[in-house]
């Protein structure tokens, strides 16, 4: 069986008087291992299509099934295990709390699930900083660092908590071009050590890099393309 | 997320907020410091009067007159007008009899002094507004002694015990025990008796002086007492010879009542039951205690309860405080859902935070308490040593006060908390990393 399997999502905003269908009848398999990109315009669905995929979300219908288990029958408890021990997120805007550390932002998914004590956090953190290359600005705050550098500590965020998938919205949309393809070869080098990787990206060039990439538009899949 | 974490991240986000934080907490410490202070104050004036009463053994105490459904205050003013049933000692020893009963003593408040004169400074002084009780001093009526001592067989029956209100009087106040020994002259009422009834003046020695326990007065040996009250006066017999007369106002009218001391406190209902089968009043010194306690339960009530409205508006403070920080820490509350904090950690944490804010309060608020407590000591101190009492430091917060306020404010905060801290646990992840 796939390791995420998606079928007749459906998803409904209401914005004003105004009904957006964000997910219509959506369904999407990823394989263990994968490298997808969800590709699509703005206002198309696709961080919908993540959010629901990396259970910040549920569908107003459909199944999202991930291991075997339906996250959009999923309780809070059980939606906020898998977010926090399962995957892992990259958001555009990097998403890391102003007042701590590049190490505290880190270890903040270990403080949160209850795992370790100091000491393994630490390590573990400081593990995870080295993946991405970060270890000597462990101390610095988000602001003491340049925008790759932070997207770099999100994803040894992601990292941490050794995510079976990690899912990135955007990980490039804030960076220069030259930044983003460094982040992008680091999300590729974890996707080649094992780890199933989504991005969400209107930037052909990600997009060319992935195995498979899917289009979508209006909430619906139009186009798949095969792997390169 | 554990405990210890929540707490290392509630205090943490406290402090990126130090000045709206440690406004709050000052709102807390108001309320807990008037809590804590207006609520030990009743308590220690509470245990303030208990140890006196028990000093002068007012909580085992129980008075006998010859009127019924007098309370304990009429009973110690009673006065025999012969309305009531004679107290005499007949009374005495059938009260005596009685179970229960440990010591008793017969009790006459006699007005029949019209001014006294301390011997020393000759200064007279009226006797107005004044009680002038005798008993037999076998232990039964105790005082809060201010100097010398109570009255007893050695001190050889004329011997007085003047309250403080009337060394005062005599300008002896904070040198009490300076009128220890000197003595004292009586002088008698002329309008009691026939016309030329008189009675010589009497001197008494000062034994002690004592806090008047229902006013001010002089209290001396019932046996003197009975032997000045007695007026001698001639007059002509029917064959023309010269009679002496003897009248006294206690012959005529008895005692005042019988002042039994109990063998246990908790006996006076039963005493005032066998009491009441003689025909007599009874009235428990405990009844009088319980309904001075009762005021100052009413008093500490109010007083609480304005601290309690102190505190009220200190946890409305705590609510504000908590949904700025909500409305704020939006952004990061998105991040933590995302990352896999549930809505019950992320309600949790702020109400951890809101019951650190109430703790601190408790805590500034007690320790606080404590060095009002110790100001006031210091104030009353002398109040008290001005007095002539010889208690110090009354007021005192006591532990549990003190730790029960501490729970409450915690508790408060944490209650007060609850409302923002389930707003920011109920907001929609994926809405709160879009704010910007």
């Amino acid at each position: 069986m796939a390791f995420v399997q998606c079928s007749g999502l459906r998803k409904t905003y209401t914005v004003g008087d105004e009904e957006v269908r964000a997910l219509d009848n959506v369904s999407i398999t990823v394989e263990k291992g994968d490298f997808i990109a969800i590709c699509g315009p703005s206002g198309s669905g696709k961080s919908t299509l993540a959010n629901v995929i990396g259970g910040l979300d549920q569908p107003d219908e459909g199944s999202v099934l991930v291991d075997g288990v339906d996250l959009a029958k999923a309780k809070d408890k059980e939606l906020s295990e898998y977010r926090n021990s399962r995957i892992g997120f990259v958001f555009q805007s990097f998403n890391l709390q102003a007042h701590e550390t590049a190490l505290e932002n880190v270890i903040s998914p270990l403080v949160i699930g209850g795992v370790g004590k100091k000491k393994e956090r630490r390590e573990r953190g400081m593990k995870a900083l080295e993946r991405v290359g970060l270890s000597d600005r462990a101390g610095h705050k988000p602001t003491q660092l340049s925008g790759g550098q932070r997207q770099r500590v999100a994803i040894a965020r992601a990292l941490v908590n050794d995510p079976q998938m990690i899912i990135a919205d955007e990980p490039t949309g804030n960076l220069d071009s030259s930044r983003g393809s460094d982040v992008i070869a680091e999300l590729r080098r974890l996707n080649s050590e094992g780890i199933t990787l989504i991005i969400i990206t209107h930037d052909p060039n990600v997009a060319a890099q992935a195995k498979r990439v899917v289009e979508i538009k209006d909430g619906k899949i139009t186009e798949r393309t095969g792997a390169r | 997320m554990r405990f210890s974490d929540q707490f290392r991240t509630g205090w943490r986000n406290l402090s990126r907020q130090k000045l709206r934080t440690t406004l709050t907490i000052f709102a807390i410490v108001i309320g807990a410091v008037s809590v804590t202070v207006m609520l030990s104050l009743v308590t220690s004036a509470k245990s303030f009067l208990v140890s006196s009463a028990q000093k002068t053994g007012m909580d085992k105490r129980v008075i006998v007159t010859g009127s019924t459904g007098l309370d304990y205050r009429e009973s110690t003013w009673n006065w025999p007008d012969g309305s009531g049933k004679r107290i005499d000692k007949d009374t005495l020893e059938a009260v005596t009899k009685l179970p229960h009963v440990a010591s008793a003593t017969l009790y006459s408040q006699v007005q029949m002094i019209r001014s006294f004169v301390l011997e020393s400074t000759n200064q007279e002084l009226e006797f107005k507004n004044l009680s002038f009780e005798a008993y037999t001093p076998n232990g039964t009526i105790k005082h809060l002694l201010v100097a010398g001592e109570e009255l007893s067989e050695k001190t050889n029956g004329t011997g007085i015990l003047v309250t403080t209100g009337v060394a005062n009087d005599l300008g002896f106040k904070g040198r009490e025990s300076e009128l220890v020994g000197q003595k004292l002259v009586l002088k008698f009422r002329t309008d009691m008796g026939p016309p030329d009834a008189r009675k010589a003046d009497e001197t008494a020695v000062i034994t002690g002086v004592v806090m008047g326990e229902n006013g001010d007065g002089l209290s001396v040996d019932l046996e003197w007492a009975v032997r000045m009250n007695t007026m001698e006066w001639t007059q002509k017999g029917p064959n023309g010879q010269t009679e002496t007369m003897k009248e006294s106002q206690i012959d005529r009218y008895g005692y005042s009542s019988v002042w039994v001391s109990l063998d246990d406190k908790k006996n006076a209902d039963a005493l005032m039951a066998e009491v009441a089968k003689l025909g007599y009043g009874a009235a428990a010194g405990q009844e009088e205690i319980d309904t001075q306690a009762t005021v100052f339960t009413i008093i500490g009530a109010v007083l609480g309860g304005i601290g309690g409205i102190a505190l009220l508006v200190a946890a409305i403070g705590v609510i504000n405080t908590m949904v700025m920080a909500t409305l704020e820490r939006t952004r990061e509350i998105g991040i933590m859902r995302a990352i896999g904090a549930t809505k019950r950690t992320v309600r949790r944490l702020f109400r951890v935070e809101a019951g650190v804010l109430g703790f601190m309060g408790g805590l500034f608020g007690v320790a606080i308490s404590f060095g009002v407590a110790i100001g006031l000591n210091q104030l009353l101190n002398k109040q008290l040593e001005d007095s002539g009492i010889t208690d110090r430091d009354i007021v005192s917060i006591s532990p549990v006060i003190a730790l029960v306020v501490l729970l409450i404010t915690t508790l408060i905060g944490m209650l007060a908390g609850s409302l923002p801290a389930r707003r920011a646990a109920n907001m929609d992840p994926v809405e709160a990393l879009r704010y910007e």
